[in-house]
Protein backbone atom coordinates (compact mmCIF):
# COMPACT_ATOMS: atom_id res chain seq x y z
CA UNK A 1 0.00 0.00 0.00
CA UNK A 2 3.21 2.53 1.06
CA UNK A 3 5.00 1.22 -2.00
CA UNK A 4 2.04 2.51 -4.19
CA UNK A 5 2.84 6.40 -3.12
CA UNK A 6 6.84 5.87 -3.43
CA UNK A 7 7.67 5.18 0.42
CA UNK A 8 9.23 1.73 0.87
CA UNK A 9 9.64 0.23 4.66
CA UNK A 10 12.56 -1.17 6.53
CA UNK A 11 12.22 -2.63 10.24
CA UNK A 12 15.22 -2.55 13.16
CA UNK A 13 15.02 -4.57 16.16
CA UNK A 14 17.91 -6.20 18.46
CA UNK A 15 17.80 -9.34 16.46
CA UNK A 16 20.08 -11.40 15.05
CA UNK A 17 19.98 -11.30 11.06
CA UNK A 18 19.69 -15.11 11.62
CA UNK A 19 16.80 -14.55 14.04
CA UNK A 20 15.42 -12.25 11.41
CA UNK A 21 16.27 -14.11 8.57
CA UNK A 22 14.29 -17.07 9.93
CA UNK A 23 11.32 -14.65 10.75
CA UNK A 24 11.43 -12.65 7.42
CA UNK A 25 11.43 -16.87 5.61
CA UNK A 26 8.20 -17.67 7.94
CA UNK A 27 6.08 -14.76 7.52
CA UNK A 28 7.08 -14.09 4.00
CA UNK A 29 7.82 -10.75 4.78
CA UNK A 30 9.27 -8.92 1.72
CA UNK A 31 10.63 -5.61 3.42
CA UNK A 32 14.33 -5.56 4.94
CA UNK A 33 14.45 -6.47 8.71
CA UNK A 34 17.36 -5.04 10.22
CA UNK A 35 19.62 -6.38 12.92
CA UNK A 36 20.40 -3.71 15.10
CA UNK A 37 22.54 -6.10 17.90
CA UNK A 38 24.04 -4.58 20.58
CA UNK A 39 21.06 -1.44 19.82
CA UNK A 40 23.89 0.83 19.02
CA UNK A 41 21.46 2.36 16.09
CA UNK A 42 18.52 1.93 18.82
CA UNK A 43 20.44 4.24 21.06
CA UNK A 44 21.74 6.88 18.31
CA UNK A 45 18.28 7.23 17.75
CA UNK A 46 17.76 8.16 20.86
CA UNK A 47 14.62 5.83 21.88
CA UNK A 48 16.47 3.15 24.12
CA UNK A 49 14.12 2.22 26.51
CA UNK A 50 15.68 2.50 29.56
CA UNK A 51 13.11 1.05 31.71
CA UNK A 52 14.01 -2.56 31.44
CA UNK A 53 16.74 -4.29 33.56
CA UNK A 54 19.53 -5.62 32.35
CA UNK A 55 18.81 -9.92 32.53
CA UNK A 56 15.30 -9.26 30.97
CA UNK A 57 14.99 -10.75 27.70
CA UNK A 58 13.60 -7.34 26.64
CA UNK A 59 16.99 -5.19 27.82
CA UNK A 60 17.51 -3.03 24.77
CA UNK A 61 14.38 -3.17 23.02
CA UNK A 62 13.52 0.64 22.31
CA UNK A 63 10.59 2.50 22.30
CA UNK A 64 8.36 1.62 19.81
CA UNK A 65 8.45 4.75 17.39
CA UNK A 66 7.99 4.73 13.52
CA UNK A 67 9.95 7.21 11.44
CA UNK A 68 8.73 8.60 7.96
CA UNK A 69 11.73 10.51 6.47
CA UNK A 70 12.64 11.90 3.09
CA UNK A 71 15.10 10.40 0.56
CA UNK A 72 17.64 12.77 2.07
CA UNK A 73 17.51 11.70 5.62
CA UNK A 74 15.08 14.50 7.01
CA UNK A 75 12.42 13.09 9.32
CA UNK A 76 8.59 13.93 8.13
CA UNK A 77 6.66 12.65 10.58
CA UNK A 78 7.22 10.45 13.38
CA UNK A 79 4.46 7.61 14.81
CA UNK A 80 4.39 6.86 18.09
CA UNK A 81 1.77 4.13 19.71
CA UNK A 82 1.85 4.37 23.93
CA UNK A 83 0.62 1.00 24.45
CA UNK A 84 3.51 -1.09 22.62
CA UNK A 85 1.56 -4.04 21.53
CA UNK A 86 -0.68 -1.80 19.06
CA UNK A 87 1.17 0.01 16.27
CA UNK A 88 0.27 2.89 14.23
CA UNK A 89 -1.99 1.50 11.63
CA UNK A 90 -1.01 1.96 7.59
CA UNK A 91 -4.41 3.52 7.22
CA UNK A 92 -2.90 6.61 9.72
CA UNK A 93 0.26 6.64 7.21
CA UNK A 94 -1.70 6.80 4.20
CA UNK A 95 -4.09 9.05 5.10
CA UNK A 96 -1.56 11.76 6.24
CA UNK A 97 0.80 11.61 3.87
CA UNK A 98 -1.63 10.86 1.21
CA UNK A 99 -5.47 12.30 2.21
CA UNK A 100 -6.83 8.97 1.28
CA UNK A 101 -9.23 7.30 3.65
CA UNK A 102 -10.04 3.61 4.21
CA UNK A 103 -13.79 3.17 2.68
CA UNK A 104 -15.68 2.70 6.04
CA UNK A 105 -14.20 4.63 8.42
CA UNK A 106 -16.37 7.03 9.48
CA UNK A 107 -17.47 10.49 8.22
CA UNK A 108 -19.56 13.74 9.15
CA UNK A 109 -20.82 16.64 6.64
CA UNK A 110 -21.02 20.14 8.91
CA UNK A 111 -22.62 23.10 7.04
CA UNK A 112 -22.57 26.88 8.82
CA UNK A 113 -23.30 29.93 6.54
CA UNK A 114 -20.63 30.03 3.69
CA UNK A 115 -18.71 27.57 4.91
CA UNK A 116 -18.78 23.53 4.77
CA UNK A 117 -16.63 20.58 6.17
CA UNK A 118 -15.85 17.20 6.09
CA UNK A 119 -13.97 15.62 8.74
CA UNK A 120 -13.01 12.22 8.40
CA UNK A 121 -11.38 9.36 10.42
CA UNK A 122 -8.28 7.23 9.18
CA UNK A 123 -10.16 3.76 10.06
CA UNK A 124 -13.29 2.26 11.41
CA UNK A 125 -11.68 0.77 13.93
CA UNK A 126 -9.02 0.84 16.50
CA UNK A 127 -7.29 -0.89 19.39
CA UNK A 128 -7.66 1.61 22.66
CA UNK A 129 -4.54 2.91 23.36
CA UNK A 130 -4.12 3.51 19.72
CA UNK A 131 -3.36 6.40 17.46
CA UNK A 132 -5.48 7.41 14.52
CA UNK A 133 -5.88 10.51 12.72
CA UNK A 134 -8.89 12.38 10.81
CA UNK A 135 -8.65 14.49 7.85
CA UNK A 136 -10.94 17.77 7.92
CA UNK A 137 -11.91 19.43 4.19
CA UNK A 138 -13.07 22.84 4.50
CA UNK A 139 -14.72 24.97 1.36
CA UNK A 140 -16.08 28.92 1.73
CA UNK A 141 -18.43 30.46 -0.47
CA UNK A 142 -16.32 32.90 -2.45
CA UNK A 143 -15.53 36.22 -0.57
CA UNK A 144 -15.65 34.63 2.82
CA UNK A 145 -12.82 33.34 4.97
CA UNK A 146 -12.29 32.05 8.41
CA UNK A 147 -9.43 32.95 10.55
CA UNK A 148 -6.45 31.04 10.85
CA UNK A 149 -3.81 31.82 13.88
CA UNK A 150 -2.07 33.55 15.08
CA UNK A 151 -4.85 36.17 15.90
CA UNK A 152 -5.73 39.28 18.30
CA UNK A 153 -7.96 38.34 20.93
CA UNK A 154 -10.93 39.45 19.96
CA UNK A 155 -11.16 37.18 16.82
CA UNK A 156 -11.32 32.93 16.74
CA UNK A 157 -9.23 30.85 15.09
CA UNK A 158 -10.75 27.70 13.06
CA UNK A 159 -9.54 24.87 15.10
CA UNK A 160 -11.12 21.31 16.09
CA UNK A 161 -11.07 19.52 19.14
CA UNK A 162 -12.52 16.46 20.85
CA UNK A 163 -13.33 17.26 24.53
CA UNK A 164 -14.10 13.66 24.47
CA UNK A 165 -12.38 11.50 27.85
CA UNK A 166 -11.85 8.60 25.12
CA UNK A 167 -9.03 10.89 23.68
CA UNK A 168 -6.14 11.28 25.82
CA UNK A 169 -4.16 13.30 23.08
CA UNK A 170 -4.75 15.00 19.86
CA UNK A 171 -3.29 17.60 17.36
CA UNK A 172 -4.72 19.10 14.60
CA UNK A 173 -2.54 21.15 12.00
CA UNK A 174 -3.74 23.69 9.18
CA UNK A 175 -1.58 25.15 6.67
CA UNK A 176 -0.14 28.18 7.02
CA UNK A 177 -3.10 31.33 6.88
CA UNK A 178 -2.60 33.86 4.51
CA UNK A 179 -2.68 37.60 5.17
CA UNK A 180 -5.48 39.57 4.18
CA UNK A 181 -6.37 43.15 4.61
CA UNK A 182 -9.44 43.52 5.83
CA UNK A 183 -10.87 47.13 4.77
CA UNK A 184 -13.45 47.16 7.32
CA UNK A 185 -11.36 46.30 10.35
CA UNK A 186 -8.46 48.18 9.22
CA UNK A 187 -6.44 45.14 10.27
CA UNK A 188 -4.18 42.35 8.39
CA UNK A 189 -5.77 39.10 9.57
CA UNK A 190 -4.46 35.65 8.84
CA UNK A 191 -7.00 34.03 6.98
CA UNK A 192 -8.26 30.48 4.83
CA UNK A 193 -10.19 30.65 1.71
CA UNK A 194 -11.96 28.76 -0.60
CA UNK A 195 -10.98 25.18 -0.20
CA UNK A 196 -8.28 24.05 2.43
CA UNK A 197 -7.33 21.31 4.70
CA UNK A 198 -5.91 20.26 7.80
CA UNK A 199 -4.98 16.99 9.40
CA UNK A 200 -5.29 16.10 12.70
CA UNK A 201 -4.14 12.94 14.80
CA UNK A 202 -6.04 11.30 17.90
CA UNK A 203 -4.44 9.24 20.92
CA UNK A 204 -7.07 6.84 22.09
CA UNK A 205 -7.41 6.04 25.97
CA UNK A 206 -5.90 2.81 27.62
CA UNK A 207 -8.16 0.91 28.43
CA UNK A 208 -11.10 0.90 26.47
CA UNK A 209 -14.42 -1.53 26.05
CA UNK A 210 -14.45 -3.44 22.83
CA UNK A 211 -17.52 -2.09 21.11
CA UNK A 212 -18.52 0.88 19.07
CA UNK A 213 -17.99 4.36 20.78
CA UNK A 214 -18.75 7.53 19.16
CA UNK A 215 -15.95 10.33 19.52
CA UNK A 216 -17.22 13.66 20.86
CA UNK A 217 -15.77 16.45 18.92
CA UNK A 218 -16.28 20.41 18.23
CA UNK A 219 -15.39 22.65 15.16
CA UNK A 220 -15.00 26.58 16.18
CA UNK A 221 -14.29 29.23 13.55
CA UNK A 222 -15.40 32.61 12.94
CA UNK A 223 -16.82 33.25 9.48
CA UNK A 224 -16.36 36.81 7.89
CA UNK A 225 -17.20 38.18 4.47
CA UNK A 226 -15.28 41.83 3.33
CA UNK A 227 -17.78 43.57 5.32
CA UNK A 228 -19.12 41.86 7.95
CA UNK A 229 -18.31 38.88 10.28
CA UNK A 230 -20.80 36.59 11.88
CA UNK A 231 -20.55 35.60 15.66
CA UNK A 232 -17.93 32.85 16.81
CA UNK A 233 -19.60 29.78 16.30
CA UNK A 234 -18.92 25.92 17.50
CA UNK A 235 -20.31 23.30 15.68
CA UNK A 236 -20.43 19.51 17.46
CA UNK A 237 -20.13 16.31 15.97
CA UNK A 238 -20.04 12.65 16.07
CA UNK A 239 -17.88 10.07 14.71
CA UNK A 240 -18.22 6.34 15.34
CA UNK A 241 -15.06 4.07 15.70
CA UNK A 242 -15.13 0.47 16.86
CA UNK A 243 -12.63 -0.93 19.39
CA UNK A 244 -11.05 -4.18 18.75
CA UNK A 245 -11.18 -6.32 21.88
CA UNK A 246 -8.07 -6.32 23.99
CA UNK A 247 -5.92 -8.98 23.03
CA UNK A 248 -2.78 -10.58 25.28
CA UNK A 249 -0.15 -11.62 22.42
CA UNK A 250 0.45 -15.33 23.69
CA UNK A 251 3.79 -16.90 23.05
CA UNK A 252 4.89 -19.29 21.21
CA UNK A 253 5.53 -22.23 22.54
CA UNK B 1 22.65 9.93 23.70
CA UNK B 2 23.44 9.47 27.62
CA UNK B 3 21.11 7.41 29.52
CA UNK B 4 19.54 8.30 33.23
CA UNK B 5 18.71 4.69 34.58
CA UNK B 6 15.67 5.02 36.62
CA UNK B 7 15.89 4.15 40.55
CA UNK B 8 12.69 1.88 39.98
CA UNK B 9 14.44 -0.54 38.22
CA UNK B 10 13.95 -3.30 40.50
CA UNK B 11 10.42 -2.61 40.92
CA UNK B 12 10.02 -2.71 37.05
CA UNK B 13 11.17 -5.63 36.60
CA UNK B 14 9.09 -7.33 39.17
CA UNK B 15 5.96 -6.01 37.07
CA UNK B 16 7.35 -7.64 34.07
CA UNK B 17 8.55 -10.74 35.32
CA UNK B 18 5.30 -10.96 37.35
CA UNK B 19 3.17 -10.12 33.97
CA UNK B 20 5.80 -13.08 31.84
CA UNK B 21 4.63 -15.42 34.35
CA UNK B 22 1.12 -15.08 34.02
CA UNK B 23 0.68 -14.53 30.38
CA UNK B 24 3.13 -18.04 29.94
CA UNK B 25 0.90 -19.83 32.82
CA UNK B 26 -1.98 -18.95 30.04
CA UNK B 27 -3.77 -16.68 32.70
CA UNK B 28 -6.64 -14.07 32.09
CA UNK B 29 -5.42 -10.95 32.35
CA UNK B 30 -7.52 -7.79 32.57
CA UNK B 31 -7.05 -4.50 30.91
CA UNK B 32 -6.38 -2.61 33.70
CA UNK B 33 -3.65 -5.46 35.18
CA UNK B 34 -2.32 -4.98 31.74
CA UNK B 35 -2.00 -1.30 32.19
CA UNK B 36 1.09 -1.89 34.91
CA UNK B 37 3.41 -3.61 32.60
CA UNK B 38 2.55 -0.70 29.83
CA UNK B 39 2.99 1.77 32.15
CA UNK B 40 6.29 0.65 33.56
CA UNK B 41 7.64 0.13 29.90
CA UNK B 42 6.80 3.69 28.62
CA UNK B 43 7.65 5.56 31.93
CA UNK B 44 9.84 8.59 30.46
CA UNK B 45 9.49 7.23 27.00
CA UNK B 46 11.63 8.90 24.33
CA UNK B 47 10.71 9.17 20.59
CA UNK B 48 13.98 10.82 19.20
CA UNK B 49 14.86 13.56 16.54
CA UNK B 50 11.55 15.33 15.51
CA UNK B 51 9.72 16.89 12.30
CA UNK B 52 12.38 18.70 10.29
CA UNK B 53 15.57 17.23 12.37
CA UNK B 54 17.82 14.73 9.96
CA UNK B 55 17.43 11.40 11.21
CA UNK B 56 21.04 9.57 12.64
CA UNK B 57 22.72 7.85 9.65
CA UNK B 58 22.64 3.95 10.21
CA UNK B 59 24.12 1.19 8.51
CA UNK B 60 23.18 -2.16 9.44
CA UNK B 61 22.69 -5.86 7.69
CA UNK B 62 19.46 -6.81 6.95
CA UNK B 63 18.07 -10.09 7.48
CA UNK B 64 19.76 -11.26 4.10
CA UNK B 65 23.07 -10.64 5.88
CA UNK B 66 23.24 -7.19 2.94
CA UNK B 67 24.32 -3.91 4.85
CA UNK B 68 21.64 -1.29 4.23
CA UNK B 69 21.54 2.37 5.16
CA UNK B 70 19.02 5.34 4.09
CA UNK B 71 20.11 5.64 0.67
CA UNK B 72 19.73 1.95 -0.51
CA UNK B 73 16.39 1.49 1.52
CA UNK B 74 14.73 4.91 0.43
CA UNK B 75 11.95 5.00 -1.97
CA UNK B 76 11.51 7.71 -4.30
CA UNK B 77 9.31 9.63 -1.71
CA UNK B 78 10.99 8.62 1.72
CA UNK B 79 11.12 5.55 3.88
CA UNK B 80 8.96 4.65 6.79
CA UNK B 81 11.32 2.74 9.70
CA UNK B 82 9.99 1.27 12.28
CA UNK B 83 11.52 0.08 15.10
CA UNK B 84 9.80 -2.58 17.16
CA UNK B 85 10.98 -5.17 20.15
CA UNK B 86 11.92 -8.63 18.34
CA UNK B 87 10.72 -10.97 16.06
CA UNK B 88 11.88 -13.61 18.46
CA UNK B 89 8.93 -13.11 20.71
Amino acid sequence: MLDQHGVRIAAVSYDSQEILSGFAEKHRIQYPLLADRDSAVIRSFGILNINIAPGLRAHGVPHPVDYLAAPDGILIRKYFVANYMHRVTASTVVLREFGVVSENAARVTLRSGALSAEIGLSTSKAFAGQHISFIAKFKLDPGWHVYGAPLPEAYTAASITFDDPQIIGQSFELPEAQPMKIAALGETLPVYGGSFEGQGSLLLKFPLDAGRIVLEGKFHFQQCSDSVCEAPETVLFELPLNIEPFLVATPKK
Amino acid sequence: MAYEIPDDLEEKAAIMREFGRMRAAGEPVSPELYAKPVNATNDRYTTGPGPGERIPHFALPDHKGVIRSLANLSGPKGLLLVFHRSADW
